[in-house]
């Protein structure tokens, strides 16, 4: 059960309808987050931005937002975003070495050095060393650990915000 | 802002928004009426209310803005016990009427209201029915009394007085007594203002008044303590929880950010009805 109202189409402020989907439908997270209309027009473009394709195919970014959710236990989000990964065209066994509920050996060595970075930045991130650093960079740019960053600090924000709000988990299908 | 003021024109210009700033001064209230859009009273939890210096800040900012007037409205504003000089403060700047249930004007508060009649400034009184017993039905014991006393005084102050009647069950007989009865206290046609309970906040509860289709209304910048609204009749409170279906930013400072936000709703907004309502 949410903690927070959850808007209907036309029940959300006027800029906030446009976040919903054409039949006025939306994600219990958009719903939640219509209540703040002004700060989501903010966030859902950063939001739509920083999940999105770039020099960073859709895969990757997945597989962070999938390994931080699974990291920070946040049903919701890893409800939301299994499809959304599976249509991106990470195979089942690729997901199950992402949240750690099988071998890794489906993921190859990029994937996997980022996931080694994501780890220590989520859990720990003073204990990132020179040397994790410098292994991850063999395999991403600057630019591109930059943004992986970012959205790992990202993904734990709304995950924090899922987990504390009790935002309902989309069911399969939905 | 050069754009927004210049949005702000043409939408004034073309009658797709109104002129007037609304200030929610306080959702505190010493009356419960029936059809109240905030659910205010003397018992809720939560006063919210703009400070002076918010009130004024606004005032001065809309001017810039290019609206020309600005309505005080609550609640009831006399609760706030600086209100008097706020007043003085904001008609100072632009023409302001401030929406009243009359029924707090001692003599002193009334000496405070005095300097005001040397500005473009108006008390607007509710006004019910001609007959005690069916106003104080809707407004509350003893209401109609102290609206009977408050009015002549007020004008004695050199305060223009104008008079709202909202409608529920009056019938034409009782307005058209009604109309009588504010001429024979001084006050013109002009300044009596007849309009219908909005089916929104306790009167939603009891059932009451109509609903507002999305151009019943004519949009007016609205703001509250809890954000920016398209119209005085949006920041409605149910249960407890301000509305947010008409919310247009909980950001009001500066104005220009919620100023900027409400013209593009309303720049989204078809042609209205709300002359025919007269819902203003």
């Amino acid at each position: 059960m949410s903690r927070l109202p959850l808007p209907s189409h036309d029940q959300a402020p006027p800029l906030a309808r446009g976040w919903y989907r054409p039949d006025g439908c939306a994600s219990a997270l958009t719903r939640s987050l219509a209540n703040a209309p002004d700060l989501m027009e903010t966030l859902m473009p950063f939001l739509g931005v920083i999940m999105g394709e770039s020099s960073i195919d859709l895969p990757t970014k997945e597989l962070v937002i999938l390994r931080v959710s699974q990291l920070n236990g946040c049903r919701y989000c890893l409800a939301a975003h299994r499809p959304i990964a599976r249509a991106a065209g990470l195979s089942d066994e690729q997901l199950e070495g992402i949240c750690g509920t099988g071998p890794g050996g489906a993921l190859d060595e990029r994937h996997r050095a980022i996931l080694a970075w994501v780890d220590q930045v989520t859990l720990d991130a003073p204990g990132v060393t020179d040397q994790l650093a410098a292994q991850t960079l063999d395999h991403v740019r600057d630019d591109e650990l930059i943004e992986l960053t970012v959205l790992a600090g990202t993904i734990t924000m709304l995950n924090q915000y899922c987990t504390a709000f009790d935002i309902p988990a989309p069911e399969a299908g939905q | 802002m050069t754009d927004t003021r210049d949005r702000i024109r043409e939408a004034i210009a073309d009658g797709s928004m109104g002129e007037r700033l609304w200030l929610y001064a306080t959702y505190h209230c010493n009356l419960a009426c029936v059809y109240c859009l905030t659910e205010s009273s003397p018992r809720i939890d939560r006063r919210r209310m703009l400070t002076p210096e918010a009130m004024a800040r606004a005032a001065g900012e809309a001017a810039d803005l290019g609206l020309t007037c600005v309505g005080i409205t609550g609640g009831e504003a006399f609760m706030l016990p600086w209100m008097p000089e706020a007043l003085a403060d904001i008609a100072s700047v632009l023409p302001t009427v401030v929406l009243t249930n009359a029924t707090l004007f001692t003599p002193p508060l009334l000496d405070r209201l005095a300097p005001l009649a040397r500005y473009d400034f108006a008390v607007q009184i509710s006004l019910d029915s001609d007959q005690p017993s069916r106003n104080d039905e809707l407004r509350g014991p003893r209401n109609f009394a102290r609206v009977m006393d408050a009015i002549p005084r007020l004008r004695d102050h050199g305060i223009r007085v104008r008079i709202a009647t909202t409608v529920e069950h009056q019938t034409e007989d009782e307005l058209g007594r009604l109309c009588e009865l504010h001429r024979a206290l001084g006050i013109p046609d002009d300044d009596h203002v007849v309009r219908s309970v909005v089916r929104r906040g306790r009167a939603a509860v009891a059932g009451l008044g109509v609903d507002l289709g999305p151009t019943d209304v004519l949009p007016e910048l609205t703001i509250t303590a809890d954000g920016a609204f398209l119209h005085p009749f949006a920041p409605t409170v149910r249960h407890g929880r301000t509305d947010i279906d008409l919310l247009v930013s909980r950001q009001t400072t500066p104005l220009t950010h919620a100023a900027d936000k409400f013209i593009r709703i309303v720049s989204g907004l078809p042609a209205g009805a709300d002359v025919v309502r007269n819902i203003r």
